[in-house]
């Protein structure tokens, strides 16, 4: 089972318990959520917000690549898979992905959320345009996206 | 033929609209492609070294949303995406 979302910041803000009423379920005994949220400080700059751009198709299409191959690659068959990334500008603290997932076990759902949030860092075309204290404003560098054959 | 690359991440520095517009030779291949976008960078941005450096990191996407490789060849009017180097979460 699983719940992809690209959220525009404009129009809403991601939301933990929307997460939670997707994954849950009396078949699954083990829950995880991974929120990752804009911080203050990188490399030794004082960050004021952070605009992500994305190329929603794709976001969607990696993130769902992604959740059917955990039933090959993980071994783990019986799950619930809730991701949303936010997209435009946020100010420091405010949510930028969340990760839920539940499992019959501790272990694979562990296993499963650190494996989704890896795969999309290497993989999910998003990219992040950091604000700083001094009114200036960098995008991030990045990894170059991995190369299919054609 | 005239192409037109959606600006994703970085790239989005390269023009004040969310796509470039290019006049391209029939069966021109992505590398053709990268080439042109060299060619207007030095043209509108004095080449900056910075801009080319992220063309050349790039991947491109095509309108069905699949990466594609140098040896792709555009179609007339085909849309594709410039793929900057990603990192979100």
């Amino acid at each position: 089972m699983l719940h992809t979302k690209i959220i525009n910041s404009k129009d809403n803000k991601l939301s933990i318990s929307k997460a939670e009423n997707f994954i849950a379920s009396s078949e699954y005994g083990a829950s995880i959520f991974f929120t990752g949220t804009v911080r203050i400080q990188n490399n030794n700059q004082i960050v004021t917000g952070i605009t992500y751009d994305s190329h929603d198709e794709m976001v969607i299409k990696s993130f769902k690549e992604i959740y059917n191959e955990t039933e090959h690659n993980l071994n783990i068959k019986d799950k619930a898979v809730f991701i949303e990334h936010a997209k435009g500008y946020l100010n420091i603290g405010e949510i930028s992905i969340i990760i839920a997932v539940a499992c019959k076990h501790r272990d694979e759902a562990y296993i499963l959320s650190r494996y989704i949030i890896e795969e999309i860092k290497k993989r999910s075309p998003i990219w992040k345009k950091e604000h700083y204290n001094n009114n200036e404003s960098a995008w991030l560098k990045g990894n170059p996206i991995i190369h299919e054959k054609n | 033929m005239k192409i037109e690359i959606e600006l994703f991440g970085a790239s989005r520095d390269f023009s004040d609209q969310n796509t470039l517009k290019l006049e391209v030779n029939e069966n021109s291949t992505i590398k053709d492609i990268k080439k042109k976008i060299l060619d207007y960078l030095d043209k509108n941005f004095s080449g900056n070294e910075n801009f080319k450096k992220i063309v050349n990191s790039s991947a491109f996407c095509s309108k069905n949303n699949n990466i594609i490789s140098d040896n792709y060849k555009i179609t007339k009017n085909e849309k594709i995406a410039i793929i900057p180097p990603i990192g979100g979460g």
